[in-house]
């Protein structure tokens, strides 16, 4: 296997709740597109000036 | 909303007629296409990607001679998961169904296999120079099915408390299991050098690239299965949305595999029919949102487009109460 | 020529192509002054996201299915292919949460949201097509396992996820032909409706407009704008929007 500079090769550790169920990476990728979606809607936009209808 | 209010609503929001702003869609698109690029050789410098090594019929058998000669005595005697899966393998079982529908059964056996004949019986028999192996496996087939059942399961009961000797053979305590020792301890033989990987890919022709039978026989022990629980890829272990090792699986799946984890699915032996019809009548709604009343007002009702508007809304302020 | 010519196929559809998709639509050089948002983004996102894919996927198909377990190059090909796969679902998702709580199906559009979901459905196919045909343990286990869910609705008499040669062929032209095919249809439905407005705010006050302003803010200067600020006039054709 190619050299990584972290190592994924070990088994999963898991996020375990009642039945809930999760290995850490997965719960990673979802919790940063919560987050992800959440800063797009409410970080500012650049605007660039409102110009009139297109002619 | 009434129904007419509703249509001239949804007309006025067929074409924008109001101000516009400067764009230039080519370089937003040649900006992200560098930004997702960066990401992802980033991350491949960082993690790479996983690649397990395939588990072989050779290794099996050397690794766990027990377990791959008591999967082949299943296999022998048709109550393997194979040996009596059902279509599209077999008429052993009817397969799932789901109330009066049984689409496995309707849609038939297209892949025919017997799992005696394939696994056992047809790799024996293409090893020539043994006799006393030949003579075992015409006692076998020529014996009512009867004893045949008798000796694979004497056998089977025998082999929960086997042993493995030096050279990588099977010892189980003696009782009265007809050839089937001896086919077995050949099979084994051919499996540990690597033969039987060959023979269970041959087919009609030479040129292969249907793995069917081998990852079928080894699905029906134990090598696939125990890798898969030390990597958390068990159904069990919501295996599904997993990856080996510690990278991000398939997390898109963690709706489909939600409901393998709870009643009734979990204990139902119609689990796979009944979870895929639950999925196929979400993703036609999901498809279908824009029809749903209620779904479909949701955005409507739960203001998060004020945030994604909240320039526009500025331009335009309510009204003072 | 003489006397009136036959009507032409060809002429029809470069025709019906150029009324639905006029040059200025299909590559605008403006957008609705509402696109004020980074969740616009997601759209564009996901498809350099499947760009990357595609590329990396033709690479990998040059030297074929085994040569990345055994060389470095190919396996940094491959790391590549699955990371632009973690990063295309990741992108899509968001785009369509952003695209579902703006109601983007609105004013005529539902054939968009029909489009992008249906992609988003054939895509995970596509991508189980690809897990199976790895070649090494995982493809083993993804394949033995998926195989009773595709058996149990019959789809497996057909469908054949332990056959390797069969998976390679779906995952290599017959499924990603099919994403592609619909998140082109998916983009010129886009161009063609343009962007969805906002939703109006019933009760809207005009705001006060300075007169030497109105040619800056021509719909804040129009005296007959409904309270949503979406003017009735009409405007020329070629109107722009986001991807």
């Amino acid at each position: 296997m190619t050299a990584a500079i972290l190592d994924l090769s070990h088994p999963a550790n898991t996020v375990h709740w009642h039945f809930f169920l999760m290995s850490v990476s997965n719960v990673v990728v979802i919790v940063l597109m919560l987050l992800v979606f959440a800063v797009a809607i409410v970080a500012p936009f650049p605007g660039r000036g409102v110009k009139g209808p297109k002619k | 909303m009434s129904r007419s209010t509703r249509r001239d609503e949804d007309e006025s929001y067929r074409e924008w007629k109001g101000a516009y702003r400067p764009y230039d869609i080519v370089r937003e698109a040649a900006i992200a296409l560098l930004v997702v690029l960066a990401l992802v050789v980033g991350l491949t410098i960082l993690f790479s990607s996983p690649d397990d090594p395939a588990s072989t019929i050779k290794s099996w058998s050397r690794g766990d001679p027990v377990d791959f000669v008591t999967t082949a005595t299943t296999e022998l005697d048709g109550t393997s998961g194979t040996g009596s899966y059902g279509p599209p393998y077999n008429h052993n079982s009817d397969g799932q169904h789901m109330a009066f529908i049984h689409l496995a059964k309707w849609a038939g056996v297209s892949h025919p296999i017997n799992s005696a004949q394939d696994f056992v019986l047809a790799p024996l028999r293409s090893l020539t120079g043994q006799p006393a192996l030949q003579h075992a496996i015409s006692t076998y087939r020529a014996a009512p099915a009867k004893t045949q059942s008798g000796w694979t399961t004497a056998y089977e009961t025998a082999l929960a408390k086997a042993s493995t000797t030096a050279n990588g053979s099977v010892s189980v305590k003696p009782g009265s299991y007809g050839p089937v020792p001896t086919m077995m301890g050949a099979l084994l033989r051919f499996a540990q050098s690597g033969g039987l990987d060959g023979a269970l890919l041959t087919s009609k022709q030479f040129f292969q690239t249907d793995y069917t039978k081998p990852l079928l026989f080894m699905a029906d022990g134990g090598v696939l299965a125990n890798r898969a629980v030390a990597q958390h890829l068990d159904g069990s272990q919501w295996g599904m949305m997993n990856e080996t090792g510690s990278y991000p699986g398939q997390t898109w799946l963690w709706l489909y595999t939600f409901w393998y984890q709870i009643k009734p699915f979990s204990t139902s032996a119609n689990a796979d029919i009944l979870v895929m019809a639950v999925m196929g009548v979400l993703t036609l709604a999901l498809i279908l949102i824009p029809f749903i009343p209620g779904i479909r007002d949701i955005p409507r009702r739960v203001p998060i487009y004020k945030l994604i508007w909240r320039e526009h809304y500025r331009s335009f302020p309510p009204a003072d109460a | 020529m003489s006397g009136p010519a036959r009507p032409s196929w060809t002429g029809a559809v470069r025709e019906r192509a150029v009324r639905a998709l006029p040059p200025e639509k299909l590559l605008p050089d403006s957008q609705p002054a509402y696109m004020a948002s980074w969740i616009y983004l997601f759209g564009v996102l996901s498809l350099v996201s499947l760009m990357l894919i595609i590329a990396s996927g033709l690479i990998l198909g040059l030297k074929g299915p085994g040569w990345w377990h055994f060389t470095g190059v190919g396996h940094f090909f491959n790391s590549i292919h699955l990371w632009s796969v973690e990063l295309f679902f990741f992108f899509m998702v968001i785009h369509l949460w952003g695209k579902y709580w703006m109601a983007a199906w609105r004013g005529g559009r539902a054939r968009v949201w029909m489009t992008g979901a249906v992609t988003f459905v054939v895509a995970i196919p596509c991508a189980l097509t690809g897990y199976v045909s790895q070649q090494n343990f995982d493809a083993q286990w993804i394949s033995t396992q998926a195989k009773d869910g595709m058996n149990a609705v019959g789809v497996g008499a057909f469908f054949n996820v332990t056959n390797f040669g069969q998976m390679y062929s779906y995952h290599v032209l017959l499924l990603p032909l099919a994403v592609v095919a619909l998140v082109v249809a998916h983009i010129l439905l886009v161009r063609k409706h343009g962007i969805v407005p906002p939703f109006q705010r019933s009760a809207l006050r005009k705001p006060p407009v300075d007169p030497t302003e109105a040619d800056e803010h021509p719909v804040l200067a129009r005296e007959h704008a409904p309270g949503n600020g979406s003017p009735a006039a009409p405007h020329p054709v070629s109107r722009g929007g986001g991807l």
